[in-house]
């Protein structure tokens, strides 16, 4: 299982052919813009960035907020990760 | 020891990023198996015919040719961008390995590390 | 787990250098290690020690010297990097007769061989790009 972050809405067109089924994603920064979209799939978006920008009650219902411990632990958890920006 | 799979995704001489993430790669060679992919706009770093004298900046693409000799085992890129782009394997300079969605997956997953620049 | 981490972005240009903050302080609250932070790109502006923000903004820099110094963690700007920028240590001032040096406490300059290193010897190795 690999974890992806994802820091720009631009940066999702450089991987969405590489993420596999059992991938995680972290939307970070600027990427969290993506929670707004709707997805066959969970996608975790990092709190601090989505309160920043006003997001909170427009996320979709498959983005969930994680604070910075979640990421720490889903990069432990994944055999490794790859950051796009 | 760890082998690394360097994915580059930034076109060159708009930003010296691509120039410092083949400075990486070259040393990363140095030290274990690295393999690169090219995915976007990073497929550019590849484009026969770069001349940069009139833009003053490096025309650092000729280092690609060494890569090979550095021991970089694998050089390849997403098949799907170079349709996208509209680009064939001949447009570039070097020999690369164009995969698709499932070959660019494996070629992640058999790396212990990714740098991505 | 053993976290290399490496930044891309300087501060305040780009959020690349806080997010790396963030992750680092709390891959070590969840007891967790860290191998080794390289700056790299623009990231290498982190270690100026001649940032100045305002009062009323987070001193980024500032928060990274501290970081590394009270955590014992190796603060690695990349020399390639950095003489391009304008980030230079003593060393490197002398030698290029430089008016001045301005490496930030807490952090040394180095060349890539160390961002490989960390990459290799970490057990997982998270990026914060631009």
């Amino acid at each position: 299982m690999i974890v992806h972050t994802i820091n720009k809405v631009s940066a999702l067109g450089l991987c969405d052919n590489l993420i596999g089924e059992d991938d995680k994603i972290i939307l970070l920064e600027d990427g969290v813009y993506l929670g707004l979209q709707s997805r066959p799939f969970l996608v975790f978006a990092i709190r601090c960035d989505v309160d920043a920008r006003g997001l909170s009650g427009l996320l979709a219902a498959q983005t969930k907020s994680i604070d910075y411990n979640d990421f720490v632990h889903l990069c432990a958890e994944a055999d490794k990760v790859c950051s796009w920006f | 020891m760890s082998s690394i799979l360097f994915v580059f995704s930034r076109p060159p001489h708009g930003s010296i990023n691509a120039q410092e993430g083949l400075d990486a790669l070259m040393m990363g060679s140095a030290f274990t198996t690295c393999s690169v992919l090219f995915v976007g706009n990073g497929l550019m770093q590849l484009v026969s015919g770069q001349f940069t004298d009139d833009l003053g900046t490096k025309n650092f693409s000729l280092s690609f040719g060494a890569l090979k000799d550095y021991g970089v085992t694998r050089i390849a890129c997403s098949e799907p961008d170079l349709v996208a782009w509209g680009l064939n394997k001949d447009d570039f300079f070097i020999e690369v390995e164009p995969l698709n969605a499932a070959g660019m997956q494996a070629f992640v997953q058999s790396h212990d590390k990714v740098l991505n620049f | 787990m053993n976290f290399a981490i490496v930044v891309h972005g300087a501060p305040y240009s780009s959020e690349a250098c806080l997010s790396a903050l963030k992750f680092a302080r709390a891959a070590l609250d969840s007891g967790h290690s860290i191998n080794r932070v390289f700056f790299y790109h623009d990231g290498v502006h982190t270690a100026n020690s001649l940032i100045a923000p305002p009062q009323d903004e987070t001193a980024i820099s500032e928060q990274w010297q501290e970081f590394g110094i009270g955590n014992n963690i190796e603060l690695v700007a990349c020399i390639a990097s950095c003489l391009r920028r304008g980030v230079l240590d003593e060393t490197e001032a002398d030698r290029y007769e430089k008016s001045g040096s301005n490496l930030a406490p807490g952090f040394t300059i180095s060349g890539l061989g160390q961002l490989i290193d960390a990459s290799i010897n970490a057990d997982r190795v998270v990026t914060f790009g631009v």
